[in-house]
């Protein structure tokens, strides 16, 4: 199915998110939409799929106008979208999701639906077991099960927002199979990312948009990457990482930050056995393994979030084994989750507020003016778009996890960070890091998880890597390459690496 | 929005009056909501009033009118305004820290139970200090009872709501034991409730009208307290945020669930509060319906003014002034009065589509 | 989306406050024209008297509240220059935050200068209502301020001698039943409640043993107190309930002394069912409408006369406080103009045990059968009358136990 899309504008209040969009994608291809963290691509998708109402322009559909102004019209129009957090019922099993989702029409009933479903999961290689519960997928099987859904429900144009983030290798692969397969059916594939190489290697075409408008339509690919990256970031361009100068050498007397012994920590069916390691001051820990293998545990752990069954553990010298939260944020270790909106920040509340919130010294009453101030020395040293009265829901994600930043206490000795650029657009994630790798000079030991192998080569100074319940010794990272750490969370030599030998 | 030519990476599109249009965006909002509000209102109450062959515009009259006619019933107003206002003042704080205490009803009631006790038990005491004692008495009963609605969340998980709707209907059932039981008039167990206390410990009135000038004053103090507890302390700010976002409030290093502890302790101090005055200065003794709903009333006041402690205050003296006007509809126009309530629910109801009607759009 | 969350916890919050209170709205009578429609009266130059009353039902109750209005009626309709105003449902329930002060307040307001009110729960809102407002009288209804020197001047009390209809009730009972086991369904204790229990024991017990010949020991009389006039879920128990608990232990004739009529619909589900029951309600003559085949009869009030001959006194200024006692009149208990009670009997009554019962009526009319009269002892063994001696009304309006013969609770 072909896509025109003439002058499309969505506005929010001041913000033009879509400015006069104009752009066409031919059927049977795989079409990038490349762009910055609020650029406006995820605006034109969910125009497209029905979930925003444009206020002015229109779409036609093979040549037809499109009535979008709902997800059910624009489902039976024939475009569908895989969203980045997928929206499906946990309480229900992958067949009752599967079914449930979709019209009658499409579905007559649960014998059928679980035919179809099988079908699909043959033809793809998926691996969605239909009377799995929802609640015990991995984000990757979500997606494929929406992707199903979508097929399932006659989808001719299929829209996939960010579909990489928090899937694994293998489930990456089998997904951009699956695109080329269905774009060589005939289907149409809207593939938004923000992830270069990606796009290089799955689209024939490549849109760009920034700051709510295209600044390059439908260039064929392959593109030289420096163009693509003047084209999304404009002039302030992208330049090379720059490679991380080596850590500090910790005096070697200094107490560690953490240390664990023989600790085994376990939530749900999920645990991880027997852990004893030393985390010294000053230095970046990165935790790699495929999601879901142990790191947010760990990281939870640390944070006194979360605590351990057997074993102790101590901070700064000091046994916290059994302490509350509290006290390990008193002695200066901070959680930054990996979902703001859920329990990294108050959505509602501003940045002036958050930082009355945190401030450590404080009477009864409350000093407003004192902290807005604050708040605007934190938006120009942070670099945040937003006013100190702006709730921060309504900030960019890289803006939010700016502002999560600079609400970090001075004194905080011990960051666990889990995805700290997730979502974020390169430049972003490279001013986060910036401020990140200011914290370790000063001292403060980083713990973070993260899926994606550049950044965790990049930046750790230290790697410990999760495989199936069992996690290695920490490894330094300068010996390590990307292509070893794909064959460590794979398994693949594990026992080489393994604390104490299993 | 940031007009600061700094280090900005990424140049948004903001235009400059962008500040100028924040400011009115509301205002336009706020146009929206109230004509959705009243307009709603005032379609759906005259459409009841027609259904029952009334003349809405002459039911209006006395409904508004009504309670302003006299100094009379200018005093039943404020003294019905006087424990509404307290319990109003204290939903918007569990309000604020995302609870829905239901249970607000029984928190009255067993305030009311416990301001009884020292009345019976040192009918002796000077009464300026007796009133003293009940009104703690009473404030230490509806705390102690809200709690347990914090205890049954905070320890088994079970919603507030429910915990607040059971324990309801066990302080009733305290109340009806006591006054068909050890409490019960020599001889006669009424539903009248508890032989009247003795006129010297009724809170003093105004000459000629059943208007206690303390109870106005002492709900006026709670619902100041309360404002200016949640807009200036942090204290105040710390319960908005665990009511917002509990998690990321604990993240952030608020005690978020002593905060909701409190939050309800403080809240069923001011309706145990208003169950003092309810003995004190308006039943002189323990009916078995001693809260007189007014605890959910102040649900609804406080639904409409989306816990704002500005508009509390108004908003409780229009509801009040529904309930005592109304009370001429069926000698006037021989309509039931419980069109009032009618008027007050659809108000919310109305209130509560302009608040969706907005978030839309 | 924790917003939404909020929100829509809010909505649904919203909407069972809002369903409740529409039912509560929707639930009651709608009340006719409260100012019965007066005679083209406006040419008189003498402005009408205005009696308001003050009801704790509502007017259509099929019950107490019911009884009071239609004696109002009766009342206006005699009285050519009066006019009659009331305010009915006032109760905690149908009108929370509204007193009976706050009501007599509205109905001073129209005029009225003189008000009834009609629940012993008004006794303290009555007193305080006739202190703020002594230039109107009132008649308090069941209550006793007078005779307990409460009440102020303008205060009097009124009561119809119900006792003689629960005698009948009784007597009914005692002659329908064949297992010799009665129970009484009773709403709470108090002195009047007490009171109603003992003269139907008293009732019953001549009649088993005086007209049916019977000894008195087999004659079983049970009562058991719901804790209300009518069944309020989760807080009395539940009538329909206990009435089968009586008929499940074998009685077969329930007497009511609730406002509302379960025994009798569970008398006659029981009938239906092969178990045949008798049952007795209470207090407005077309209770047994309901099922006339197993209904022995109702005794009820007729407030008319005696609200006439106040009403008249009170424009005349001729009105002095006291507290009234009213008897039926023996000549025709049902006479609507003159008795202030009365004793309808129902379809399940046999032509014999009418007759009886008629034998009994006229033994009550003409002092032949005093039922308070001694020996009688209370339910601990402590003498109330002596062998011989006759109750006071005072006696009989306090009596501070049930009698002696009857299981139950005394309080």
């Amino acid at each position: 199915m072909d896509v025109q899309i003439r002058n499309l504008t969505k506005t929010f209040g001041s913000l033009r998110a879509n400015d006069a969009i104009s752009l066409s994608f031919a059927a049977g291809n795989i079409h990038g939409i490349l762009g910055e963290n609020g650029a406006g691509k995820s605006t034109l998708m969910k125009l497209l799929a029905g979930f925003l109402q444009r206020d002015s322009g229109e779409v036609l559909l093979d040549g037809q106008p499109a009535s979008l102004h709902n997800p059910a019209a624009s489902l039976a129009a024939g475009v569908g979208m895989v969203h980045q957090d997928p929206m499906d019922v946990p309480a229900f099993s992958a067949l009752e999701n599967f079914f449930c989702a979709s019209p009658r029409s499409a579905l007559p009933s649960l014998a059928v639906a679980r035919q179809r479903l099988t079908q699909l999961n043959q033809q793809f290689g998926f691996t969605v077991a239909p009377d799995q519960p929802l609640a015990r997928l991995t984000v990757g099987q979500r997606q494929q099960l929406e992707i199903m859904r979508l097929l399932a429900c006659g989808v001719k144009v299929l829209i996939l927002d960010e579909p990489t983030t928090g899937i694994t290798a293998a489930q990456k692969t089998a997904l951009f199979a699956a695109l080329r397969r269905l774009t060589a059916q005939g289907e149409t594939v809207l593939f938004v990312s923000h992830k270069l190489d990606e796009v290089a290697d799955l689209c024939q075409t490549v849109s760009i948009l920034r700051s709510g408008r295209v600044v390059g339509a439908q260039l064929p690919m392959p593109q030289p990457q420096a163009e693509l990256l003047k084209l999304m970031f404009g002039q302030a361009g992208a330049p090379a990482p720059p490679r991380q100068a080596a850590a500090p050498p910790a005096p070697a007397s200094a107490v560690p930050v953490w240390q664990l012994h023989q600790i085994t920590v376990r939530e749900g069916a999920l645990s991880v056995p027997n852990l004893t390691l030393s985390l010294p001051r000053g230095c970046v820990v990165g935790l790699c393994g495929l999601d879901g293998s142990g790191q947010q545990l760990l990281l939870r752990l640390l944070a006194g979030r979360l605590h351990p069954e057997r074993g102790r553990l101590l901070l700064h010298g000091t046994d916290v084994t059994r302490a509350p939260y509290r006290a390990f944020r008193a002695a200066g270790v901070e959680y930054l989750p990996a979902d703001r909106m859920h329990d990294g920040v108050i959505g509602a509340m501003t940045l002036t507020e958050h930082l009355l919130l945190t401030s450590e010294q404080h009477g009864l009453i409350i000093n407003r003016a004192d902290a807005r101030t604050q708040a605007e020395t934190a938006i120009a040293a942070y670099n945040i778009k937003a006013t100190p009265d702006t709730p921060l829901v309504s900030l960019s994600g890289g803006n939010q996890q700016r502002a999560m930043l600079a609400l970090l206490s001075a004194e905080c000795t011990g960051l666990l960070f889990d995805q700290p650029t997730r979502s974020l657009d390169v430049v972003s994630a490279r001013a986060i890091w910036q401020r990140l790798l200011h914290r370790r000079a000063a001292g403060t030991t980083i713990v973070f998880a993260s899926a994606d192998f550049d950044e965790l080569l990049a930046y750790s100074d230290l790697l410990l890597v999760f495989f199936a319940g069992r996690v290695s010794r920490l490894l330094p990272c300068p010996t390590m390459t990307a292509a070893r750490l794909a064959e460590l969370i794979g398994g693949v030599g594990f026992a080489e690496v393994a604390a104490h030998g299993g | 929005m940031a007009d600061k030519p700094t280090t900005e990476a990424v140049p948004e599109a903001l235009p400059a009056p962008a500040a100028l249009r924040a400011l009115a965006l509301p205002a336009a909002h706020l146009l929206t909501s109230a004509g959705i509000i009243i307009g709603g209102t005032l379609l759906f109450t005259t459409l009841v009033l027609l259904a029952s062959g009334t003349s809405p515009l002459e039911a209006y009259r006395l409904i508004l009118s009504g309670a302003f006619r006299n100094p009379r019933t200018i005093a039943d107003l404020i003294m019905l305004t006087a424990p509404l206002l307290l319990c109003s003042a204290g939903l918007t704080l569990t309000f604020s820290a995302g609870l829905y205490n239901l249970g607000i009803e029984g928190q009255i009631v067993i305030g009311a139970v416990l301001a009884m006790v020292p009345l019976r038990l040192l009918p002796d005491l000077p009464p300026p200090m007796l009133w003293l004692l009940a009104l703690s008495a009473g404030a230490i009963g509806g705390m102690l009872w809200a709690l347990l609605v914090g205890v049954l969340r905070l320890s088994t998980n079970v919603n507030e709501i429910f915990a607040g709707l059971g324990l309801n209907f066990i302080a009733i059932g305290i109340t009806l034991y006591l006054v068909f039981g050890p409490w019960k008039r020599p001889g006669v167990a009424s539903m009248s409730g508890t032989e009247p206390l003795p006129e010297a410990l009724w809170l003093p009135t105004l000459a000629g009208i059943r208007l206690a000038p303390l109870a106005p004053i002492i709900a006026l103090i709670g619902m100041g307290v309360v404002w200016f507890a949640l807009t200036r302390t942090h204290w105040g700010l710390e319960i908005r945020a665990a009511g917002l976002n509990l998690a990321a409030a604990e993240r952030l290093g608020v005690p978020a669930h002593a905060r909701l502890f409190q939050s309800l302790a403080g809240c069923g101090a001011l309706a145990g509060l208003a169950g003092a005055l309810q003995i004190l200065a308006v039943y002189h003794a323990l009916i078995p319906n001693i809260s007189s709903g007014i605890g959910f009333l102040a649900l609804l006041v406080v639904l409409l003014v989306r816990s704002n402690p500005v508009w509390v205050l108004p908003v409780a003296i229009l509801f009040a002034s529904f309930s005592i006007g109304s009370i001429q509809l069926p000698l006037q126009l021989g309509i039931d009065s419980s069109i009032a309530g009618v008027l007050q629910g659809t108000l919310v109801l109305f209130a509560l589509i302009a608040q969706g009607v907005r978030g839309r759009g | 989306m924790q917003q939404t969350m909020f929100l829509r916890a809010q909505l649904l919050v919203m909407l069972l406050l809002l369903g409740s209170i529409l039912l509560s709205a929707c639930g009651g009578s709608a009340p006719e024209a409260p100012a019965a429609p007066e005679a083209p009266a406006a040419d008189t130059s003498t402005e009408p008297f205005v009696f308001g009353m003050v009801l704790v039902g509502p007017i259509n109750d099929g019950g107490w509240s019911q009884a009071h209005y239609e004696g109002a009626l009766y009342a206006e309709e005699r009285l050519p220059d009066s006019k009659f105003i009331y305010i009915d449902k006032v109760n905690p329930a149908d009108k929370p935050n509204v007193q009976v002060e706050q009501v007599v307040d509205e109905l001073v307001d129209q005029g009225a200068k003189l008000i009834i009110t009609n629940s012993d729960d008004f006794k303290d809102g009555t007193r305080e209502a006739a202190k703020a407002h002594p230039d109107v009288i009132f008649i308090h209804a069941s209550g006793d301020d007078v005779l307990t020197g409460l009440a102020p001047a303008n205060l009097g009390n009124l009561m119809g001698k119900m006792e003689y209809g629960k005698m009948i009730a009784g007597c009914a009972a005692a002659l329908a039943t064949e297992s010799g086991r009665i129970s009484y369904l009773g709403p709470l204790i108090n002195d009047e409640t007490r009171r109603l229990v003992n003269s139907a024991f008293l009732g019953a017990r001549h009649c088993w043993t005086e007209l049916r010949g019977n000894d008195p020991a087999e004659l079983s009389f049970e009562v058991t107190w719901i804790g209300f006039w009518f069944n309020i879920p989760g807080v009395t128990l539940d009538p329909t309930q206990v009435a089968n608990d009586f008929i499940n232990s074998g009685t077969d004739v329930i007497i009511s002394g609730i406002d509302t009529t379960e025994a009798l619909i569970e008398a006659n589900k029981a009938t239906q069912a092969g178990t045949p029951i008798f049952a007795v309600p209470y207090d407005f003559e077309g209770a047994c409408a309901q099922a006339e085949e197993v209904c022995l009869g109702v005794p009820y009030f007729h407030w008319g006369p005696s609200y006439l001959e106040t009403i008249t006194a009170a424009e005349r200024g001729t009105w002095e406080p006291s507290w009234q006692w009213l008897d039926p009149d023996w000549d025709d208990i049902n006479n609507k103009d003159t008795s202030a009670i009365g004793f309808i009997k129902g379809a399940g009554l046999s032509d014999e045990i009418g007759a009886q019962l008629d034998e009994f009526i006229a033994g009550l009319a003409d002092g032949s059968i005093s039922l308070f009269t001694g020996p009688l002892n209370f339910q601990d063994g402590t003498v109330f009358l002596a062998e011989g001696e006759v109750a006071t009304d005072e006696q009989i309006w306090y009596m501070p136990q049930l009698l002696e013969g009857i299981t139950g609770r005394s309080e």
